[in-house]
């Protein structure tokens, strides 16, 4: 990294001695650095998934901080990291323009950026531009099936996600000594919950699970339904054995209500990955009800203590919060990034290639085994967990080494607890 | 003497010239300043022009860019002679939603309503078409290269991009000065008296549609190939279409440079907010602070800034009526 003292650079520091006590935080660009190695994240902090993406942004953040706060990147004599800030606005040519933008200030590699068509305008970008590219989450497959060089994921993909639904079940199954041959899919008509819901249907159908199955009920409603009964009831009909939700905030309560309402016998609920069934807001409102729903999705490992310590840090960060799937990929991004700098011992985008395609990185706070790229630039062992409400808290159940506690299937009858 | 073509002359000139002084992040605003004026220009068209205000024109955009974006993937066409097929797809559907407006006289609100609808019926459509690549939208493979329409650095994409503007200045100043012209405006004034006079308004109206919807179609073939993603939401969405209508409306509807300096200047002011001003901890100021200048804009030049740049230019350009 060449630092020049330019017209910006000169702004900014005299800007900074200006205001030294005022702000907390200058202090920092003040003292003297050897260098400073920029990294690049495009987050959709406005627009549709502000939440989201302040979710993102503040990972990708407290990855740079600690790094800082133990001493930068020693093999390049103690470089401080500096996190440059993109928005997307959940657009993808804004999310490219952002790209673009903070190359041009030197980003030696962009982390970011949560949607999936983003990340396809930016790798396309960062292939062009010669820029490492390290996606923190996005999950469709076919981003690291083009070919590209610079683009790498330390997200699992919609298939793994498919592969692990299917493999949990039948581990549930086969475990419990249960019968379950009748599904019935149920998925919010948004862009996820089709992807989701279809995905499931597909792979029921295709067969992959080891023991007989048939889906007998595929319903699809629209996001901000406020009614489900006539649903519910045409579920209830089909006398499945289990339920596999893909719902939203607003309709998995309504979804439950209704199951409860309307008496639906079945073994249990277990969603393929769905937001809406797992959510403090989720629990708080609906009590019991809300208990023994499964859920597959990436999340943390609650047994890692690299989890437990950024949980703590974070929640001091931002009282209130806590590290959940969002924050804690961003935040495995850029620490990713920071151990290939570590390794590479230069910034240049051909050393960094070279360390990262030999990353090994497993202080993973994340479920999942340590992070090591496939030829293709997926993370090999990205995965998701099992997720279960007990007693109104989110445990992870499977996979077992990730367990904090025991999965109860079949659950007890939503009315009978 | 028509100065106005000397001082023309003189701006692309700058223009042409501008990429030897600035670095690659500039001309990509350039690129999208270029794009959102040439989408501005053929909205204007239609709205600024004829009359019928269209509040759907994301969807010609969208089948432009799909239909081009097809035929390169699957028959391996290339998007160069692709664009003309799409553009000619977006021309039948415009003039179908043309047809039911204009025959059947739906006027003001009535017509917005009506595009609306079209552009979110062919969102829908596109979102559960398989081929259109389903609910994830289509990837497409980077293949540097002038065939492909793909290319690297964002020079090509800016000498291109200010080619479809110079395109779309020269098609709207044309039709400006031409018979089509004036009946459009007269039609934009006052359809029963156009019509009292031997204007066909339907006929008319058609012609502006057609236009209209087959050079927006072309725009969509560029944005396919500079973002390499389509998805529904980000070609065929309303606020693509509000997008689209932004420019002209700041910059000053019904004249041939509205588009263009609606542009020049909005698209900078909101890469400006969201460079300058953004912050850890003060996410989305710069969306606030981009929404007040719009109001300001609004404010300050009802008619559009190009009407207050045409008198500033008065002296300048003599009493030429050229613009």
């Amino acid at each position: 990294m060449k630092k020049k003292m330019n017209r910006r650079t000169f702004l900014k520091y005299s800007a900074a001695v200006g205001a030294t006590t005022a702000i907390s935080g200058f202090p920092t660009i003040i003292r003297s650095q050897p260098k400073e190695i920029l990294i690049g994240s495009v987050q959709p902090v406005t627009g549709p998934l502000a939440d989201i993406g302040i979710a993102c942004r503040r990972g990708n953040q407290m990855a740079v901080d600690e790094i800082n706060a133990k001493g930068g990147i020693k093999s390049i004599g103690g470089a401080k990291l500096k996190l440059l800030l993109g928005d997307s606005e959940a657009k993808e040519e804004v999310g490219r323009m952002e790209a673009e933008r903070l190359i041009k200030d030197g980003a030696v590699c962009i982390v970011g950026p949560f949607m999936s068509g983003i990340a396809m305008a930016i790798a396309t970008l960062c292939e062009a531009r010669g820029i490492p590219f390290v996606i923190d989450i996005a999950a469709a497959d076919v981003i690291t099936q083009k070919g590209y060089k610079y683009t790498f994921r330390c997200f699992p993909t919609v298939s793994t996600f498919m592969k692990n639904m299917g493999e949990y079940i039948s581990q549930i199954v086969k475990e419990k000594k249960v019968s379950v041959k009748k599904i019935a899919v149920t998925n919010t008509g948004d862009l996820f919950g089709r992807v989701q819901g279809k995905g499931w249907v597909d792979y029921v159908k295709a067969k992959k699970l080891p023991f007989d199955v048939e889906v007998v009920e595929h319903i699809e409603y629209p996001v901000g339904v406020a009614d489900l009964s006539a649903e519910v009831a045409k579920i209830k009909a089909a006398k499945p054995d289990l339920l596999c939700p893909v719902t939203r905030p607003g309709d998995a309560k309504i979804l439950v209500r209704e199951l409860f309402k309307q008496r639906v016998e079945i073994l249990g609920i277990a969603s393929p990955g769905a937001p809406g069934l797992y959510e403090p807001e989720f629990i708080r409102d609906m009590g019991k009800l809300a208990d023994f729903v499964l859920n597959n999705v990436p999340w943390v490992n609650p047994r890692s203590p690299k989890f437990k310590e950024i949980n703590e840090r974070f929640s001091k960060l931002y009282p209130g919060k806590y590290v959940d799937t969002n924050s804690g990929y961003a935040y495995l991004g850029v620490m990713v990034i920071a151990d290939t700098l570590e390794r590479a011992k230069s910034t240049k985008p051909e050393d960094f290639l070279e360390a990262l395609r030999k990353t090994d990185y497993k202080e993973n706070p994340m479920v999942g085994g340590p992070v090591q790229f496939a030829a293709n630039g997926d993370n090999l062992n990205a995965t998701s967990a099992m997720i279960q409400i007990l007693k109104g808290e989110i445990k992870v159940v499977l996979p077992k080494d990730a367990a904090e506690a025991d999965y109860i299937f079949p659950t007890p009858q939503l009315w009978e607890r | 003497m028509k100065r106005i073509y000397f001082l023309l002359g003189f701006l692309l000139l700058i223009l042409l010239l501008l990429p030897v002084f600035v670095s690659d992040y500039i001309l990509g605003v350039f690129v999208l300043i270029f794009f959102y004026a040439y989408l501005g220009q053929c909205w204007n068209v239609l709205t600024g022009y004829a009359g019928p205000i269209s509040l759907g024109h994301s969807l010609y955009v969208g089948i432009g860019a799909y239909i081009s974006t097809k035929l390169a993937m699957d028959f391996g066409l290339s998007p160069w002679i692709g664009m003309w097929i799409g553009a000619l797809g977006a021309t039948l559907i415009g003039l179908a939603v043309g047809f039911l407006g204009f025959r059947f006289g739906l006027k003001g609100i009535y017509f917005v309503l009506l595009t609306i609808a079209f552009a979110e019926i062919g969102r829908l459509i596109a979102l559960h078409l398989k081929p259109l690549g389903h609910m994830m939208g289509l990837f497409i493979d980077f293949k540097p290269g002038w065939v492909n329409f793909h290319f690297k650095g964002n020079l090509p994409y800016y000498y291109i991009g200010l080619g479809y503007v110079v395109f779309s200045l020269i098609v709207v100043r044309a039709i400006e000065a031409s018979k089509w012209g004036r009946y459009f405006v007269a039609l934009r004034e006052d359809e029963d008296a156009a019509e009292s006079i031997g204007i066909n308004a339907f006929k008319y109206k058609m012609i502006a549609i057609g236009i209209s919807s087959f050079l927006a179609a072309l725009g969509g073939t560029f944005y396919a190939n500079y973002i390499f993603y389509l998805h529904p939401t980000s070609v065929m969405s309303m606020w693509v279409s509000i997008e689209i209508i932004m420019r002209p409306i700041i910059g000053g509807l019904g004249t041939p440079f509205g588009p263009l300096i609606g542009s020049l200047l909005l698209t900078p002011l909101s890469e400006i907010a969201r460079s300058y001003f953004t912050k850890a901890g003060l996410e989305g100021i710069h969306v606030v602070i981009y929404g007040f200048l719009l109001v300001a804009a609004v404010l300050f030049f009802p008619g559009g800034i190009f009407s207050y740049i045409k008198k500033i230019l008065k002296p300048l350009l003599g009493s030429s009526k050229e613009i």
